[in-house]
């Protein structure tokens, strides 16, 4: 038993995914001012759409008349959504592809994660095999803001599970 | 001089520094080698992780990350991923236009506190936008890199990109 199995939940290693599964995941997000300023801020990404709330307003973007999320913090809200279920014996995060932002998000609007597992296939390692998610982020209005298939390497519960 | 006619002045007279490319700016091949630079610390990795609700504990439980097998606690993938694209905003994306989406992101190596990431993209393709002529769409390939120089993150971005009025 692995020192981590203790301090995790018991479904969801490699063995508890097989391709079709879908899940919903249990909780939403609110993405509040504080998460997209301070992230975009963060990451140092300059486009002022994300902070300057002034310039929306006097039509800067063409397209909103507010700060809209950066898209970068709604994939990252809708994979952490997901993450105590598909990523908490995740030993490494190895791709993504199909990124797709469908919606926009504005401070106020809330996220819910949704996930279907692709494969699980062995890997080179016996201990941990790989998992292909495709992950879904809706709003509070069901509109589809978020998609975006991603490959991780996974703990087999045989070697790393409570015995 | 009042207030009101030292705004004025600034008003008035000030140019524009300018930042951002537009369509025109991107022709396949171009490279460029984004600002700056970023060192990425324990603090944000561990905010970045709550905030995102990323409940891997190997990103917030370095006893966890040790077990798993890395020295320390890895910096969040998705922390490399947003500060590469971060980095690489200002010469690709600020000029506006939509995203439309990122491909075939790879996780190249890991990163840890204290590594410095910076980030290099290139022109892959630009063509037309049929349905916004006001627009072109362009595709850039991103690549971050440690202070070793050694590439830890790649993708392909592709954005809705203003043209010159």
């Amino acid at each position: 038993m692995s020192a981590s199995a203790a301090l995790t939940s018991a479904n969801n290693y490699f063995e508890d995914f097989a391709p079709g599964d879908l899940w919903r995941h249990r909780r939403g997000k609110t993405v509040t001012e504080m998460d997209n300023v301070l992230l975009t801020n963060l990451v140092m990404n300059t486009a002022e759409g994300h902070f300057n709330e002034h310039a929306m307003q006097q039509g800067a973007s063409g397209i909103f008349a507010q700060r809209v999320v950066f898209g970068g913090i709604n994939l990252s809200m809708t994979l952490g959504l997901a993450a105590q279920d598909t990523a908490e014996q995740v030993l490494s995060e190895v791709s993504m592809t199909g990124i797709r932002l469908s919606n926009p998000v504005f401070h106020g609007d809330t996220l819910y994660a949704f996930t279907e597992v692709l494969s699980a296939a062995p890997s080179d390692r016996e201990d941990a095999g790989l998992v292909t998610f495709r992950h879904y982020g809706i709003n509070q209005d069901d509109k589809l803001c978020v998609q975006a298939d991603r490959t991780a390497l996974m703990k087999r519960r045989s070697h790393w599970g409570a015995a | 001089m009042s207030h009101e006619t030292v705004v004025a002045r600034l008003k008035a007279e000030a140019k524009p520094w300018p930042r951002g490319n537009r369509y025109e700016d991107f022709s396949p091949g171009r490279d460029f080698a984004h600002h700056w630079g970023r060192t990425v610390t324990e603090a944000d990795n561990t905010l970045f992780s709550i905030l995102t609700l990323n409940y891997n504990p190997q990103y917030t439980n370095a006893e966890i990350a040790r077990a798993n097998g890395h020295p320390t606690t890895p910096v969040n993938p998705l922390l490399v991923f947003n500060t590469v694209f971060g980095l690489s905003v200002e010469d690709l994306s600020e000029g506006g236009g939509p995203f439309l989406g990122v491909e075939d992101c790879e996780y190249l190596a890991p990163v840890f506190p204290g590594d410095t990431l910076t980030a290099r993209s290139r022109v892959i393709d630009a063509r037309e936008s049929d349905k916004r002529p006001a627009f072109g769409i362009v595709t850039w390939a991103t690549q971050g890199f440690n202070q070793r120089g050694e590439e830890v993150i790649r993708f392909r971005r592709t954005n809705l990109v203003r043209k010159r009025a």
